[in-house]
């Protein structure tokens, strides 16, 4: 019963000051969504089962090459058949475990054709993924065997799609890589498993017996066996592939490194393992917001008890127990957080919804199928909890503050009293702590928001207008010469250079190789120097590396002829300023050799992935003859002529006339794709980052506003007092300013500190990506416009008491 | 005698919801330098709003103010600010004092808005003003510390430190048991002997006799106005100094 008399006089309180009500709603909302909405979404994004029975125990196994840098023509990132055969026979800690390979298979039609995810899988593959074919049958060992009817999987989505749902699908073929296969069966809705694959096809017994040097590279899927910790799995399988390893560079001349395995779940191992940093760091920023928009509420909450205090000490006097008193004035709280909970809720709920949309129609393809954002019974929990914390946060501690005031000097004193004063410096030290998050938040914001500016506006050095571009890689049991290998990309080239709507093509991979520059002294002989070099197969003239001096590779450099290089223009001028660096030697180490090169033309930079916030001439490349050192796994581009249609069907045609059983590792694309993808990528980080800083800066200008209209609106007796011994109006406002001052100078000042830590840090990393100066800028514009803001949000309550008269404001109480 | 104040048919009303209430209804008064009037009158009559005009706490609706000569009823806010620090003491009923500021602080307030006063100075002024009212002991303390009579005591205390043209005093000892009150009226008494101008309002007759001048109002109307005979006041001060032995 005196329950409801409370909430009933709680609504009253609410609806008699619609003003505060709805800025602290909108305070709470704010936070409460920003925070909820990036716990949700990198939750599903990073940590949730997948969607499939006893998907929370599928892991992937993928290995790390410690002790050399990336490089993209091995496969250091995965298994060969050979490594797994071995592991496979003595390992007991999985329970199931099998390899798998994604690629790009070109699915043609009479004259057009599409590209489409496939995965080649093993016999165990669909019993790991606990699903059984809708239609027909999954992939069985009998399907492995070499010789036997090519055979295809196919996902519901293709069968509706590609096969516009065919009743009779089962005894129907598709023309896959050329080549006739059988459907066998389709799989359930949804069913992309192990990411993105529309179709499965069986892998060949012949490519899982290979041996240690030919082996081919494979993804593997595990499952612990009950009872095994990951850490000891991992411990055991890294010490046993470490040991293969050391065998294959003892044997193989691989480079010296340690070989190591990582089990991680597979969403985990989509964003490489950084998800724990990125869920952490993300959760930061959220919670920092969150915290905020606490501080405001708590805050405002506080000083409306506060302004209510004698009330409290009135009905204290009368013999309310402080049981009743807090449970009285939280009442009032816990309607505004329940409300606001439920609004932010529903405002998560519809922002995820849309989230999903628009990442999906963003990236159709490449969108691995567990990612599903959207309301979700973690978002739920989380979201009851943090109602539970702010409400005993920001509700009952205030409440209870309140309630636990000393009756005698609440009565005596009127509405500030001793407790008034304690409450007084908490909201103080609470706005400092306000302003400091805030003016860190706005110099992060900014901050990044000029590096995205950096990347998206990076300059390349290239030209990949109208070119497409893909990845090959060379069986090596039918390429086994280097001029088998170098024969099969040339007449790749020539037949794509046939078709009537490429104007050119070359085949070109990157490798960092050692550089020996004996005829130049270094202070740091010790460090051993490598270059980024490309080896190529045709002319780089038309992707926009063009000739500056001497000449281009052409077919007349192949093994035999005299060994050639081309350098950067910025390599030219480091090591032979002021002369032609024509004819001049350089040695690279190219496979495990020292090779002596002549320098026969000279090109224009290009963007560096070493430094990645370097200008163009600050890292240096070299181009060598892909006929004089040949890599099976090469990088096809073409230029193609404008609003040619149908370029990507260009490549496979010419693939297909010449080999069917090439398998193509990256599928036919504009170069630029990948690209536009990052700079998107880029654009809509900075517009969060931006947003969220732009919110949290609201947040702090409606809850100083709101403590400021609070503390003014308390003191306005004191302000008549003030006024009727002579205080100007200027006397009045100054010293709100100056107390309010004094916080945001403290604050601004503990954000500057830590800012010039971290610009100090990333100047350093970035090499001067953003020039000194701009970081005093930018750190002024955020001092001026938050103290601007934090001023106005002072100035303006306080007017607003000053105006009044000094014989109104004492009959204030 | 020096008119230090003149009021020309002041009038002021209040405008509340539609409701026009008159709460001054053309008052004539000119007070002199050294004068110690009291104004009386029930409830409701209008001396608060008096006292808040002569105080310049707020405007009148219309007629003119002058202090020495000058019409102070058409200036700036900050203008009658400064009036306000250097010619004019307040005392409450309510004391006023501001709760987050010692004793000491309240006191000097008035001279921090006025420039000019150094940091010794000031202590100077507050030290004396706080020794005539037998405060000084408790300069340190906060206004919630106090007793009330102690706290009207410190409120005299703020209104006579920038030497004011006139000490206005509404109901000052309406607050006050009458041992307090009677404290307080004595120190009023000593400051009109050393030759302040004071206004007292007070519903007391008993206090009011102690006045020089008596002011009887009624209805926002000035209705008496009565100059006290020495004698008149030797036996108010007889009076009072008989309650006192009784209580
Ligand atoms: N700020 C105001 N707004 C409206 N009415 C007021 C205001 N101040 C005083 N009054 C009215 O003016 C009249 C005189 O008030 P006041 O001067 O306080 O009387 P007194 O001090 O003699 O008891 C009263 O009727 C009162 O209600
Ligand atoms: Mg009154």
């Amino acid at each position: 019963m005196s329950v409801l008399i409370d909430i009933k006089y709680a609504l009253r309180l609410l609806f008699k000051a619609p003003k505060f009500t709805a800025m602290t709603l909108s305070v709470l909302v704010g936070g409460l969504t920003i925070s909820l909405f990036t716990f949700s979404f990198l939750y599903s994004t990073l940590h949730k089962a997948l969607p499939m029975p006893e998907g929370e125990t599928a892991l992937v196994l993928s290995t790390e090459t410690i002790g050399i840098s990336m490089n993209m023509d091995t496969n250091q990132n995965s298994l060969s058949a050979y490594e797994f055969r071995q592991i496979a026979k003595t390992q007991s800690s999985l329970d199931e475990f099998g390899l798998y390979e994604s690629i790009d298979a070109r699915l043609s039609f009479e004259d057009t054709g599409k590209n489409i995810s496939a995965t080649y899988v093993d016999s165990g593959f669909f019993r790991f993924s606990r699903t059984k074919a809708m239609m027909g049958r999954t992939i069985q060992q009998q399907d492995m065997v070499v010789g036997t009817t090519p055979v295809a999987v196919i996902s519901y989505e293709t069968w509706q799609n590609e096969l516009s749902g065919s009743k009779d699908v089962l005894t129907m073929t598709i023309n896959l890589n050329d080549r006739v296969t059988d459907v066998i069966g389709v799989m359930p809705p949804g069913y992309r498993f192990p990411g993105i694959a529309k179709i499965w096809l069986p892998l060949k017994q012949s490519q899982l017996n290979k041996q240690q040097n030919t082996s081919s590279y494979f993804t593997a899927y595990a499952r612990l066996k009950s009872g095994v910790s990951n850490e000891q799995a991992t411990k055991y399988l890294s010490a046993a592939l470490d040991q293969l390893y050391q065998q294959s560079v003892k044997l193989y001349n691989q480079p010296e490194a340690n070989k190591i395995v990582h089990l991680r779940s597979y969403p985990m191992d989509q964003v490489n393992g950084i998800g724990n940093t990125m869920f952490i760091f993300l959760n930061v920023v959220a919670w920092s917001i969150l915290a905020l928009g606490c501080i405001n509420v708590g805050n405002l909450l506080l000083a409306r008890s506060m302004e209510r205090q004698k009330e409290t000490a009135i009905r204290a006097a009368l013999g309310a127990t402080s049981k009743r008193l807090v449970s009285q004035l939280m009442w009032e709280g816990i309607i505004i957080t329940t409300v606001g909970a439920i609004l932010s809720v529903l405002l998560v709920g519809a922002a995820l919804d849309y989230t999903n949309i628009a990442l999906h129609s963003w990236m159709p393809n490449s969108m691995v199928f567990w990612w599903h954002w959207g309301l979700d019974k973690e978002t739920l929990g989380m979201a009851i909890i943090v109602t539970l914390v702010t409400i005993i946060l920001a509700v009952f501690l205030p409440a209870w503050r309140s309630a636990h005031q000393d009756i005698n000097a609440a009565l005596r004193d009127g509405t500030r009293g001793a407790q008034g004063k304690k409450a007084g410096r908490l909201s103080r030290l609470l706005v400092t702590v306000q302003v400091f998050l805030v003016a860190f938040l706005m110099l992060i914001g900014t901050l990044s928001g000029f590096i995205t500016q950096t990347f998206i506006n990076l300059e390349t050095g290239d030209d990949y207008s109208d070119i497409m571009r893909a990845s090959i890689n060379l069986p090596k049991n039918k390429y086994q010469t280097p001029q088998e290998q170098a024969l099969l990309f040339q007449a790749l080239l020539e037949r794509i250079k046939n078709d009537s709507n490429v104007i050119d093509a070359h085949a070109t991979t990157l490798s960092h190789l050692p550089i020996i520059l004996s005829e130049f002294d270094f202070d740091d002989s010790h460090e051993k120097l490598s270059i980024d070099t490309f080896t190529v197969i045709g002319n780089t003239e038309f992707s926009g590396i063009t000739l500056v001096a001497g000449r281009h590779l052409n077919r007349r450099d192949k093994s035999g002829a005299r060994k050639v290089v081309l350098i950067s223009q910025s390599m030219a001028n480091r090591y032979w300023p002021g002369e032609s660096a024509l004819e001049k030697k350089i040695t690279l180490e190219i496979a495990g050799k020292a090779e002596s090169l002549f320098i026969v033309g000279i090109v224009t930079n290009r963007f560096n992935g070493r430094s990645l916030f370097g200008k163009l001439d600050s890292e240096d490349e070299t181009y060598i003859s892909g006929l004089q050192f040949i890599k099976p796994r090469m990088r096809i581009y073409y230029k193609t002529i404008k609003g040619s249609v149908n370029a990507a069907g260009i490549f496979y045609r010419a693939l297909f006339e010449i080999d069917r059983n090439i398998d193509v590792v990256q599928t036919v694309q504009p170069a630029e794709r990948n690209r536009n993808l990052m700079r998107d990528g880029m654009r809509l980080t900075s517009k969060v980052i931006f947003g969220t800083g732009f919110f949290a800066l609201m947040l702090a200008m409606v809850g100083i506003y709101g403590l400021t209209a609070n503390s003014v609106a308390q003191r306005t007796h004191e302000i008549g007092i003030r006024r009727a011994v002579g205080a100007t109006d200027k006397n009045i406002t100054d010293m709100f300013i100056k107390q309010g001052g004094r916080q945001l100078l403290t604050g601004l000042g503990l954000a500057l500190l830590l800012f010039t830590l971290i610009s100090v840090m990333f100047n350093e990393f970035s090499e001067g990506l953003i020039p000194t100066y701009l970081y005093f800028v930018l750190a002024s514009v955020v001092i001026v416009s938050l103290s601007l803001i934090v001023m106005l949000a002072i100035y303006a309550p306080t007017r607003k008491a000053v105006v009044m008269e000094p014989s109104l404001a004492l009959r204030y109480e | 005698m020096t008119a230090l104040i003149e009021l020309k048919d002041i009038t002021k009303t209040f405008l509340t919801e539609e409701i026009e209430t008159r709460a001054l209804n053309s008052i004539n008064i000119t007070i002199n330098k050294g004068e110690y009037l009291s104004l009386s009158g029930q409830s409701g009559c209008g001396k608060s709003t008096l006292l808040s005009l002569l105080g310049l706490l707020d405007s009148p609706t219309s007629g003119s103010y002058l202090i020495n000569n000058v019409d102070v009823s058409s200036l700036s806010r900050d203008q009658r600010a400064k009036i306000r620090s250097e010619q004019i003491g307040f005392v409450f009923q309510s004391f006023n004092l501001i709760s987050d500021l010692t004793i000491f602080e309240n006191v000097m307030l008035p001279l921090t808005y006025q420039s000019g006063f150094s940091k010794k100075e000031i202590a100077e002024k507050v030290h004396d003003v706080l020794a005539k009212v037998e405060m000084s002991h408790r300069k340190d303390h906060f206004p919630s510390q106090l007793s009330g009579g102690q706290q009207q005591r410190v409120a005299v205390a703020r209104a006579l430190v920038n030497d004011p043209a006139i000490i206005l005093a509404d109901e000052p000892t309406g607050n006050l048991d009458s041992k307090n009150a009677q404290a307080v009226l004595a120190l009023f008494d000593k400051l009109h002997q050393d030759g302040a101008t004071i206004c007292m309002v007070t519903h007391d007759p008993i206090s009011a006799k102690r006045a020089s001048r008596c002011l009887e109002m009624f209805d926002g109307r000035l209705i008496a106005d009565n100059l006290n005979t020495p004698s008149h006041q030797k036996l108010a001060s007889s009076v009072a100094a008989i309650e006192l032995v009784a209580s």
